[in-house]
């Protein structure tokens, strides 16, 4: 039983301060999608709101064919993964796993059976008369997991759940939560702060700020055509530049600073190119070079990537970061050129 | 913020809280009453019974005693409690376990019983003065006030901080004054407070060491109720209220009120 | 050898004053009551044949009993309410749990002396509101004390248990309720049974402090509803009674001691912090 998660126009706030605005957001049936951006960008408002523990200002939520808008949490039937594990204190691992099961009205007998097989699944069957106390930070999020897991639910959410583990137990349970939610084909929704944690597990991922969504789309799709200056930004694109089209000749565009240097781009690369635009580049899509044409620059620190040289380079429109190679290393004070690498930028539409 | 709090739950705790404040504002208006009797609502209004308590010399010399027994009897408490506390918390591998399970013992035993066996053994038995007894019977009362409350504060403070002192030339005794207690200050401000209304309000140790010319205010008030009852009590009671408000003023404004729920 | 003597100088003043004035004093009145010269336990059997003194134990027991079990329900919903509620409702809260407690129990007991008087601010509500034609006689009867003594803990249970609710997570009870626990559960499954420890530490102060109490069952009991506490002062100070007082003091103590000692080792072992 897979379904589809559907939040419709949501706006939320504490107090009277706003957190969400007008939120729209629709999950696939089986698919996980990731809430992805900074603290107080709305992420984790979203997944309460869902939860039940927030009701939205307006706007309406839907699990399927059910309403939860305005839903008690309890009746939701939503399997939540918290990020301090929230295991309840005074119950062995096993009676954590069966506490749904237990709301649900089912028998001890097969309480014990449901659970002891989830716990297996998990890997943690010998810890089954444990208290939580007594368990390691990992042993403790496979336990939450699986008392997520056991109720068989329609939908399941992770509210940041690895940021308490230490890298190497992330990226085992990453790959962990990952094949449970695979084997289970069920419908999730993933809060995180770390790019690489959502970009690795999930179908789909939604970069927020300020309670507004600003991208959702596949990972591949948001690192390397980033919709706007923000997710941009968020996903390394360090130089961002106000560009003016000055030239149009064919598909050939010469577009210039406001400090008034000049680059030239193709529409057969970039498409077609609008008259204000800013042009975004890693590192890597700026090529720094002695040659006459580009971006002129003075040439700053110098680091070593170990696949090429990274300069800091001053330009009269700003500061930007570029990449040279290592066949030529450039000394701090040199004149030099930023030259835009086509298939390395992005064209996104100007911020003002 | 959704809160599941049931308005029938929110209801049944204003009343407890309402209940819990009302009495003591009965208080204060049945000592403002012009009637001979204590009666609420008020009838009339007289200061007169609050002039009464100072006419009645007994109330006088009780109210001085109390608070000199309380205040002498909280500094003891503290003068030998803080060290108690330091050695139990600095150098608890050489002390044997049982020593700070002694230092609860005046609250495990009854204070009535203590009172008792005070009056029968040191007054009565050692022949010594009613005064001194009660001054040790309120000390030993606000002892686990100074050792563990204190000792509560030293039992987080990081005692490599002391050994750093002492290491840069400072000795012992120098060493604990400034650099240990200042960081334990608000241990020993909350245990004095506490101490201090303990012994104020305290009636049961009390109650057997009085004798001719030394008594409490608590005591007293309870042998003014056998005889009188007039509005006298209600205004003596409003004063240690007043007492009791300048208490929580010190604690809010030194430690926060909250710490008392910790 | 300074050295290994200064934990003994520090720890020292105090202990010796807990011997010289506690300890030695309270242990000469409980060995008194089995040293009596008319044989071994000859107090005590003194003590349980009378009905008199029977009936003041049980009262003391059933009058603590209520007491407690009062001041633990009605302690647990205001302290449950103070933890839900936003931080300037809390403090106001606070204020005024804090405030009875720090108000001695003579002046707290009193207040109930003019609430239940003949002349009380009780009765005459009831006979303005017709509710009855003569004042009842509500002082010196069981409930009295009763009442006096459950306003006289109700903030010390209250300012413990509030403590105790607040240490419990609140995204431990969001994860109840998100696996299907309906609100009454989540109180009965997660949130009783975490506040247990420091409820039973709390009853326990009460019961025994109940249990010891001399103020309110003198004031609001007086001599028809005796209680340990009373009966041990007019043992003591009126028939000068001393070994009958000394019993009542052993067995205070045996009393407190048993339950202090079993209840905060209940308590211990129910603590789920503890693996």
């Amino acid at each position: 039983m897979t379904v589809s998660l559907t939040l419709d126009n949501v706006t939320a706030h504490y107090g009277s301060t706003q957190v969400l605005q007008d939120l729209s957001l629709a999950i696939a049936a089986g698919e996980l999608v990731s809430l992805l951006g900074a603290s107080g960008c709305g992420k984790t408002t979203t997944l309460r709101l869902v939860a039940g523990f927030l009701e939205p200002t307006s706007g309406s939520i839907r699990l399927g064919d059910r309403d939860l808008t305005r839903m008690p949490a309890h009746q939701r039937d939503i399997g939540l993964v918290f990020q301090n594990y929230a295991l309840f204190p005074h119950l062995s691992v096993r009676d954590n796993v069966a506490f749904g099961l237990k709301q649900r009205g089912l028998g001890s007998v097969e309480r014990k059976a449901k659970a002891d097989t989830m716990l297996e699944r998990v890997g943690l069957s010998a810890f089954a008369e444990r208290m939580p106390a007594a368990l390691s930070g990992g042993q403790k999020q496979r336990v939450a997991l699986a008392r997520a897991l056991v109720i068989e639910p329609p939908l399941l959410m992770f509210d940041e759940p690895l940021s308490n583990l230490d890298a190497k137990l992330r990226v085992d349970m990453r790959v962990e939560i990952r094949r449970l939610q695979r084997a289970n084909g069920t419908t999730s929704l993933y809060v995180t702060h770390d790019q690489e944690e959502a970009f690795s597990i999930s179908d789909r991922v939604a970069i927020m700020n300020a309670g507004r969504i600003m991208q959702l789309d596949r990972p591949e799709v948001l690192y390397q055509r980033p919709a706007n200056s923000f997710v941009a930004r968020f996903v390394g694109f360090e130089n961002l530049i106000d560009m003016t089209v000055t030239e149009r000749n064919g598909a050939s565009v010469k577009a210039t600073t406001p400090a008034g240097a000049s680059v030239f781009l193709s529409q057969d690369v970039f498409g077609a190119i609008p008259d204000r635009f800013v042009l975004a580049a890693r590192p890597d899509g700026l090529a720094v070079t002695r040659s006459e044409d580009g971006i002129p620059v003075t040439l700053g620190i110098r680091t070593y990537l170990g696949r090429a040289y990274q300069y800091q380079c001053m330009a009269q429109s700003g500061t930007y970061l570029g990449n040279g190679p290592l066949t030529e290393p450039l000394e701090p004070g040199t004149a030099a050129s930023l030259v835009p690498v086509p298939e390395q930028c992005c064209i996104l539409p100007s911020d003002a | 913020m959704r809160t599941t709090l049931h308005p029938a739950l929110l209801m049944i705790a204003s009343l407890i809280f309402a209940i819990l404040i009302a009495p003591l504002f009965i208080i204060l208006g049945a000592s403002v009453s012009d009637t001979s009797y204590l009666t609420f609502p008020p009838q009339g209004f007289t200061l007169q019974w609050y002039s009464n308590i100072f006419e009645i010399t007994a109330f006088r010399t009780t109210a001085i005693t109390s608070l000199q027994i309380a205040f002498f009897g909280t500094f003891l408490a503290l003068l030998i409690g803080i060290p108690a506390a330091y050695a139990l918390n600095r150098f608890r591998v050489r002390l044997p376990s049982f020593l700070s399970n002694v230092f609860v013992l005046p609250i495990l035993v009854p204070e009535i019983v203590l009172g008792f066996s005070l009056m029968k053994s040191i007054t009565i038995g050692l022949d010594l003065p009613v005064y001194t007894t009660l001054l040790m019977g309120h000390t030993l009362l606000v002892l686990p006030y100074a050792v563990r409350v204190v000792g509560a504060s030293l039992a987080s403070f990081d005692f490599s901080v002391e050994e750093a002192a002492i290491s840069l030339g400072c000795p012992p005794l120098k060493a604990f004054l400034t650099v240990v207690l200042p960081n334990i200050s608000a241990g020993v401000i909350a245990a004095f407070i506490l101490a201090f209304i303990t012994s104020v309000n305290d009636v049961s140790i009390s109650l057997f060491l009085t004798g001719p010319g030394v008594s409490t205010l608590p005591i007293q008030i309870l042998a003014h109720m056998e005889q009188f009852f007039d509005p006298t009590i209600a205004s003596v009671s409003v004063l240690l209220m007043l007492l009791t408000v300048g208490v929580m003023a010190i604690v809010e404004a030194t430690l926060g009120l909250t710490f008392l729920t910790k | 050898m300074m050295k290994r003597l200064t934990p003994w100088i520090l720890v020292g003043p105090a202990s010796l004053l807990v011997l010289a004035f506690l300890i030695l004093p309270v242990g000469a009145t409980l060995v008194e009551t089995f040293a009596d010269p008319k044989g071994w336990l000859a107090p005590y059997a003194a003590f349980f044949n009378s009905g008199f003194r029977r009936t003041v134990l049980y009262r003391t027991i059933e009058v603590s009993l209520i007491t407690t079990i009062l001041s633990v329900i009605l302690g647990f919903i205001a302290a449950y309410v103070v933890a839900q509620m936003p931080a300037r409702w809390k403090s106001i809260m606070i204020i005024a749990a804090v405030f009875p407690l720090l108000t001695g129990v003579v002046v707290r007991s009193f207040a109930w002396l003019i609430l239940l008087g003949k002349n009380g601010i009780l009765n005459n509500l009831l006979l303005s509101l017709g509710a009855i034609s003569e004042p009842l006689t509500m002082l010196y009867t069981k409930g009295a004390v009763i009442a006096a003594m459950v306003y006289l803990f109700v903030p010390l249970m209250i300012l413990t248990l509030a403590g105790v609710l607040e240490g419990i997570p609140k995204d431990v009870t969001e994860a109840a309720s998100s696996l299907g626990a309906p609100p009454f559960a989540v109180f009965r499954q997660v949130i009783l049974p975490l506040a247990m420890p420091g409820l039973i530490v709390g009853a326990v102060l009460v019961f025994t402090g109940s249990f010891t109490s001399y103020a309110t069952p003198q004031l609001l009991g007086g001599e028809s509803q005796m209680m340990m506490g009373t009966f041990l002062y007019q043992r003591a100070m009126v028939t000068f009674d001393w070994t009958g007082a000394s019993t009542v003091a052993a067995i205070m103590v045996v009393v407190t001691i048993t339950i202090v000692v079993l209840m905060t080792r209940l308590a211990r072992r129910m603590n789920p912090m503890a693996a």
